[in-house]
């Protein structure tokens, strides 16, 4: 979506708020409006750290009690203002956050959301133990507006409006930052996001962070417009997260219009059942409200933002990129003398539990140079290019980079060092244009989103796809998927790029293609280190191939000397074969 | 009995088996060689079906296979012994073998095939109230063989059978399944990695080279051609 266009749309959203709430005059539809206003808030709140970021969080009204339980508690206790005081329970709600993501953020996936459910029930027992069963707001006669208590509905309108887009902005500040985009990045593939130079902790903290304080200021009013009395089943209970939940989930997850249209949708449905139904077919308000929420879901299973958004007209096309001009003249640069060693693999060894995956390897990397590393299925190869990019901790054996050690550095670490890595199985983002999936790598060394954007593109260039860039993936073929993971990787200006497969299951068009690019990498100053099982597409572009098998350095060399080799035949063949094809070899082989 | 004419097999886009022409006729054995994802194992879920053919034809026993789901394949006969053994862990070896004659033509014959099986593989008649999950590699293997003999089937697939097993179980395993052919005159097709060992044991092989088929030929012929080493090693 173009920038201004969501900015036009926050305006809409806030002219709608208005002219809603001067329109409206019973205090019963104002009291409806507040509500839509204030789920919608806390949906977006919710949308920061489990729609972006994927992180779901089914203890989000622990920050929402916090924030109605402090407000009022320093109301009552200390006088304060709340219009102080939410702030008050912003900042403790942050500090929460701070404290539950520390620990939590450790689980990944549904453990993540399990353990999250725990927080509200603890916030629960202890505002029992504390003895804070019921807190009243305290009346303030002679001070109405300083203790937020108005005889005028519409005025909880404004200060929920107001809240919801603040927090839209905020939203949408998140959406288009670099933040914004590692988030994305990390809910579709962490260990991907990390290999791109991104702090995935660091990263889901911030949203935790970001996604407390408009949910405890969403709290904070909640109280003071619509509770009276703050009780720990009003605000740390299952409702709550339960009405967040629904809001997004009809309205649609990442993006900032879900929220609002589910708020928009379901509030008002909810409470005019409650009065209208409710009043003489008790319990019936419950069945219509489910019967509503599954037609919704069954009918849009992703929310209604995403089912009633219009297929953009430039989902790529599947454009053969061979015939792009451009990409026939390729710079295919005899390869240059060996320059300094880049990098340095020591005696890694690495052994998962009963298997030996990696067993004292040993190689160097020359600067400038296309190195292959083969070896069949199981030779440790994947195992090889995760301990070299931080994903692993080898047991034994060191890596140096440009001489220092780099062993044991986190890999989005490594990453902003210089190594590049690129995945064999794409996970692209599919809301996300060509172009901004390549952004996240493009951000690893600290860039300006413009900048970063800049920078994106020529990646993209690089690789032939700068026509895609603005289209969404959805199209792209398996090559030009493959292209794109390599402008990923080239994003994040490595001095070296790591690629895992990147000829695999492609047509024999395709391997020359990507071929191409990668001499192209290669000549453009980026050393390139492949991974790949079959031996025949390296033998050309590779200036040296190293052999593992079963975790060893079975053969080091130019690709000649490598498939002439006795012991890489016989790893590849067996041992009978070599037999009876190289019988002097396999001679001298037996000990 | 089998034929592929032309079949091709494209998983996500990418092109796993491209224009496979190949037959294996009554009673005979075939192999199928080549290296790491060749796309060996899509053929045989192609016959099986697990694999969706995208094109081309594929026969059995003149009739054509591409609209039956995988249970009516199973039931014509044709029995697949998967990769990585895919036995049931939790229960035992006699569950795993009785669960291997479900389709109807075997289920009248279970005793007998049952008595086969076990001749054929005596550990697991000392292991047979065992959960299957507690056996060593090579009696898995053995197991799974013996799971796909309980189907009393036509055609075997045998997805390498060798995967993960030590050289001295691997012998063991190869002269099971000449012993199985020997004895019974089943059509078998066989998926392997290991070249020697396979081409020995069949009548015919095939090269399969990145989904296409590089080279047949009788096992002589192949073992014998230098031309096999190129397939795996590209030059």
């Amino acid at each position: 979506m173009p920038r201004d266009r969501g900015w036009l749309g926050i305006a809409a959203v806030v002219a709608v708020g208005l002219v809603l709430s001067l329109a409206l005059t019973e205090r019963y539809h104002h009291r409806i409006l507040t509500l839509v206003l204030l789920w919608a808030t806390m949906g977006l709140a919710w949308n920061v750290i489990s729609g972006y970021a994927g992180q779901i969080s089914f203890g989000h009204q622990a920050f929402f009690g916090i924030g109605a339980y402090v407000t009022v508690l320093l109301a009552a206790k200390l006088h304060l203002t709340p219009w102080l005081g939410m702030l008050g329970g912003a900042g403790v709600a942050v500090l929460a956050a701070v404290l539950i993501g520390a620990p939590t953020f450790r689980l990944a996936g549904i453990y993540f959301g399990l353990a999250t459910l725990a927080y509200p029930l603890i916030f629960r027992i202890l505002m029992d133990f504390l003895g804070y069963q019921e807190v009243a707001i305290p009346m303030v006669r002679d001070h109405p507006v300083l203790f937020m208590q108005f005889e005028e509905p519409r005025t909880f309108d404004l200060l929920a409006l107001a809240l919801l887009a603040a927090t839209l902005v905020l939203s949408r500040l998140i959406e288009t930052s670099r933040l914004g985009y590692s988030l994305r990045a990390i809910k579709e593939n962490e260990q991907a996001a990390e290999a791109m130079g991104v702090d995935a902790f660091r990263c889901k903290m911030a949203a935790y962070v970001l996604s407390a304080a408009p949910a405890a200021l969403a709290g904070a009013i909640y109280a003071h417009a619509i509770l009276f009395v703050v009780t720990p089943d009003g605000v740390f209970g299952v409702i709550a997260i339960v009405q967040t939940l629904t809001v997004c989930l009809v309205g649609g997850v990442g993006t900032l219009w879900g929220p609002v249209i589910g708020a928009a949708i379901m509030i008002p449905i909810s409470e005019i059942l409650d009065t209208t139904a409710g009043d003489r077919f008790p319990g019936i308000q419950g069945v219509v409200y489910g019967a509503t929420l599954m037609a919704i879901m069954m009918w849009a299973p992703e929310g209604l933002f995403w089912r009633l958004r219009r297929r953009p007209a430039s989902i790529a096309r599947a454009t053969p990129v061979a015939t792009a001009p451009g990409t026939a003249e390729a710079p295919v640069t005899a390869p240059a003398a060996p320059g300094p060693v880049l990098l340095e693999v020591r005696g890694i060894s690495k052994a998962f539990i009963g298997l030996q995956a990696l067993s004292e390897v040993s190689f160097d990397v020359r600067e400038g140079e296309i190195l292959g590393i083969i070896g069949p299925n199981g030779a440790g190869k994947t195992t090889l290019f995760n301990v070299l990019n931080g994903f692993l901790l080898p047991d034994r054996g060191e890596v140096r980079w440009g001489g220092a050690p780099i062993t044991g550095l986190q890999p989005h670490v490594v990453c902003r060092r210089g190594i590049g890595r690129t995945f064999q199985v794409v996970r692209f983002f599919p809301h996300l244009t060509v172009l901004e999936n390549v952004l996240v790598g493009a951000f690893a060394h600290g860039a300006a989103p413009a900048a970063a954007r800049e920078r994106a593109r020529a990646s993209l260039g690089q690789v032939g796809l700068a026509g895609q860039a603005d289209t969404l993936p959805a199209g792209l073929t398996t090559l030009e998927l493959r292209l794109m993971e390599l402008a990923r990787g080239l994003a994040t200006s490595p001095r070296l790029v790591l690629l895992d497969e990147p000829l695999a299951g492609l047509s024999a068009d395709g391997v020359e293609l990507m071929a191409v690019m990668i001499r192209r990498t290669r000549a453009a100053g980026v050393t390139v280190v492949i991974i790949e099982h079959t031996i025949q597409a390296l033998v050309k572009l590779a200036d040296r191939l190293v052999v593992l098998d079963h975790g060893r350095r079975l053969a080091e060399g130019a690709p000649g000397e490598v498939t002439r080799n006795p012991a890489v035949i016989e790893a590849y063949l067996g041992k009978r074969w070599l037999a009876r094809h190289a019988p002097n070899h396999a001679a001298t082989l037996q000990p | 009995m089998l034929r592929l004419s032309n079949l091709s097999v494209s998983y996500g886009g990418l092109r796993a088996l491209e224009d496979v022409s190949l037959e294996v006729n009554e009673g005979e054995f075939v192999a199928i060689v080549g290296p790491n994802g060749a796309g060996k194992t899509t053929l045989l879920k192609a016959i099986s079906g697990s694999a969706r053919v995208g094109g081309g034809r594929l026969e059995y026993r003149g009739r054509d296979l591409t609209p039956l789901p995988p249970h009516q394949r199973a039931a014509l006969g044709i029995a697949h012994v998967p990769e990585g053994r895919r036995i049931f862990p939790s229960l035992t070896v006699m569950e795993n073998l009785e669960l291997g004659s479900y389709r109807r033509a075997a289920r009248g014959r279970r005793a007998e095939g049952l008595e086969s099986v076990m001749t054929l593989f005596p550990v697991l008649q000392e292991r047979r109230q065992q959960a299957a999950g507690s056996l060593s590699g090579g009696e898995q293997q053995m197991l799974a063989l013996g799971r796909g003999l309980m189907a009393a089937p036509e055609l075997l697939l045998l997805d390498e059978p060798s995967q993960g097993l030590a050289p001295r179980i691997v012998e063991q395993i190869f002269e099971t399944i000449d012993r199985i052919r020997r004895a019974s005159n089943l059509t078998i097709l066989l998926v392997e990695q290991r070249v020697v060992e396979a081409l020995e044991l069949c009548d015919r092989g095939y090269v399969l080279e990145t989904g296409r088929v590089a080279l047949e030929g009788t096992h002589a012929a192949l073992l014998a051609d230098p031309r096999v080493q190129r397939a795996y090693l590209g030059a």
